[in-house]
């Protein structure tokens, strides 16, 4: 009974880490227009429970892209210098848009791996009802 | 040889068999049952979590799922426990 358990703790770990890497997506795809804004990314490690790895997934930590920021020609802008430029944001939104739809996948995944497990158990528990 | 002996000689084995037996699976079933009790306050916690403070709709999920296998279990076990003793008192004696 604790390998069903496992595995149910273990796809709700990947449900949680793919919802934050969707919040930091849906963050970056709001502040496409903020001027300077960097885009966010997250990496995913593996969760380590009293000093070994216990198969679960967890969102690192929170890290800044720091490619060149894109410059858009605005004189009117309050930020504009002398050549009427200023920096926008470096998101790319097709790279946002091709992240979202891993993240949803990648949760698609661990939900169906959840009622798979789910599954198995009521299927092991049917066995001994008649 | 006298049947009544033979009975006697028999019924002692008999009972020696239905004694119950210190280090039997009482503590197993006591922890069994102690690990199902702590799934069902956890999971009450994180429900109750989840309504008042707005806990991670996934832990509630989790807590709820774990807990559904649990009492699954439990009835599943405990269905078959009566329904043995039931059979055992419908043996003709």
């Amino acid at each position: 009974m604790t390998d069903f358990s496992d595995a149910i703790s273990v796809a709700t770990s990947g449900m949680k880490a793919q919802a934050n890497r969707l919040r930091h997506v849906s963050e970056n795809i709001a502040n496409t227009d903020t001027p300077g804004y960097q885009r966010k990314t997250i990496t995913f490690a593996q969760m380590v429970q009293s000093g070994e790895a216990s198969g679960a997934v967890a969102s690192g930590p929170m890290r800044l892209d720091q490619s060149e920021f894109t410059r858009i020609y605005d004189p009117a802008h309050p930020l504009a210098d002398e050549t009427g430029h200023y920096d926008g944001s470096n998101v790319n939104l097709l790279i946002e848009i091709a992240d979202a739809r891993e993240a949803q996948r990648s949760y698609e995944a661990n939900l169906k791996m959840f009622d798979q497990v789910r599954q198995m158990s009521s299927a092991l528990m049917d066995l001994l009802r008649r | 040889m006298d049947i009544s002996a033979l009975v006697a000689q028999n019924y002692a084995a008999g009972k020696a068999a239905t004694l119950p037996d210190a280090n039997s699976g009482g503590a197993a079933f006591a922890s069994a049952a102690e690990d199902f009790l702590a799934t069902l306050q956890a999971s009450e916690n994180t429900a109750m979590q989840a309504m008042t403070s707005g806990a991670d709709p996934h832990a509630l999920v989790e807590a709820l799922a774990q807990t559904e296998l649990a009492v699954q279990t439990a009835v599943t076990v405990r269905d078959r426990v009566v329904e043995a003793y039931q059979e055992i008192l419908r043996m003709p004696v």
